[in-house]
């Protein structure tokens, strides 16, 4: 018990925030934290924790939550849709640039927010735990269970995906119309 | 490499993730490269306005409350639940004192038994609780806490709710169908029952990551008209009950060995 709020509570901000950047509601995530930290305190006895590397208990909390949030959202709700494969926004790839087209990233917080919310899931959660939960790559892989080289790509497709996005044309060079 | 491939590695090259020699290519690519060094660019743009943003979303204060609550409950009730599980190996709450009792003294019976027959004391222990446990199965609506045939419902179930995968595999062209999961405590921590049955026998798979050394052989034993299979497979550590007849249920330990 003790152990469990030294090691695991900490990290309640972090499982918040994941599970409401995965589930984009505020009582989603209440009710999926809540599930994922009755899961880890029953499995918590099972669990070495590493005084040492305190990380390892932060992700280790995190797959949890990740995966209660998967489970959760496939039950109470249409999965394919929730998860993002089919609402989400066209692939801005699709709308591609004049390369020689100078890009100026949007820094508007709620432009931001938005781009985010709208990535498809399994790049936003490698973004979120990328960026807003500062794990490595090899957590990332550990936490989302799929090889280094997938978080690698889903990254790098996600920024992509953002990048396009969040680009407006430079003022020396007007979009062009597409037809 | 092309400069696609070499924008893949970009953002992992941004966040100091590539290893020295991997750095160094896409460094020089970059210094070559005006095309890239704008996405090079663009990415670091992208990566502060990720980071000015602020995105992250927080608790209030009510829910961090609410969980503290809910971890202080949970903590409560598994010290009860371990203590009554220590003495009794049965819910009392769940039935009458009396026919408790006599239960209870039937699985002591039974799990004397099984104790003569294994050696080691702490196997003694595991085997009367896996016993126990099979037994308590028995009782009405205590066998599966996930009814399913199929393998791809009866193992994503126990994601989360264990520190480990248990294998569940499909044997039902042998003859031995699925019909669910639960969750049990033995041996001081929650492991995983997968259940199959073979003419209306059940059959209670208890299994756990195992510790200790690999000991393939299958140890027998039978106990008022139970039998108990047990094996230290590489990964997991397998006790098997059933009242099903003994070369029968040794024919489920070979099958599911073999898995």
């Amino acid at each position: 018990m003790r152990r469990f709020e030294q090691q695991i509570s900490p990290h309640l901000k972090s499982a918040y925030n994941l599970a409401k950047w995965l589930t984009r509601s505020h009582a989603d995530a209440e009710d999926v934290v809540q599930d994922a930290f009755l899961r880890a305190f029953s499995a918590f006895e099972s669990f070495r924790g590493d005084d040492a590397r305190p990380h390892n208990a932060k992700a280790w909390l995190l797959t949890i939550v990740r995966n209660t949030s998967m489970t959760w959202l496939k039950r109470n709700r249409n999965a394919g849709a929730t998860l993002g494969f089919e609402d989400a926004a066209e692939d801005p790839r699709e709308r591609s640039p004049d390369p020689e087209e100078i890009l100026l990233i949007s820094c508007d917080r709620e432009a931001v927010r938005q781009a985010l919310e709208q990535l498809p899931w399994e790049f936003r959660e490698a973004i979120v735990l990328r960026e807003l939960e500062g794990l490595s790559y090899r957590e990332i892989s550990e936490t989302v269970g799929v090889p280094l080289g997938t978080v690698m790509s889903r990254l790098s497709r996600g920024r992509d995906w953002l990048r396009r996005i969040l680009s407006t044309p430079g003022p020396s060079s007007p979009r062009k119309e597409l037809a | 490499m092309n400069c696609d491939d070499y924008r893949i590695y970009l953002p992992a090259y941004l966040d100091d993730e590539l290893d020295v020699a991997e750095s160094l290519r896409v460094q020089k690519h970059l210094a070559g490269c005006q095309d890239c060094r704008q996405t090079e660019d663009e990415q670091l743009a992208l990566r502060s306005a990720l980071r000015d943003a602020d995105l992250r979303a927080h608790p209030s204060a009510d829910f961090s409350e609410r969980i503290e609550v809910v971890v202080r409950e949970a903590a409560k009730e598994e010290a009860r639940s371990r203590r009554s599980s220590r003495f009794e190996f049965l819910r009392l709450e769940s039935f009458g004192w009396l026919p408790a009792a006599a239960v209870l003294l039937v699985v002591t019976t039974i799990g004397a038994l099984v104790m003569k027959s294994f050696q080691s004391s702490h196997q003694q222990l595991v085997a009367s609780a896996v016993l126990a446990g099979h037994i308590r199965s028995l009782q009405p609506n205590h066998l599966i806490d996930v009814p399913s045939s199929d393998r791809h419902t009866v193992k994503p179930w126990f994601q989360g709710k264990l520190d480990f995968s248990p294998p569940v595999p499909d044997l039902s062209e042998l003859g031995w169908t699925l019909v669910g999961g639960r969750l049990d405590y033995v041996d001081g921590r929650p492991v995983a029952v997968i259940v199959y049955q073979r003419r209306m026998h059940n059959i209670n798979v208890f299994l756990w990551p195992n510790r200790g050394s690999t000991d393939e052989a299958i140890r027998q034993e039978e106990a008022q008209g139970y039998q108990i299979l047990h094996w230290n497979g590489a990964e997991m550590t397998y006790w098997v009950v059933s009242d099903l007849n003994n070369a029968e249920l040794l024919e489920f330990a070979q099958a599911l060995r073999g898995h």
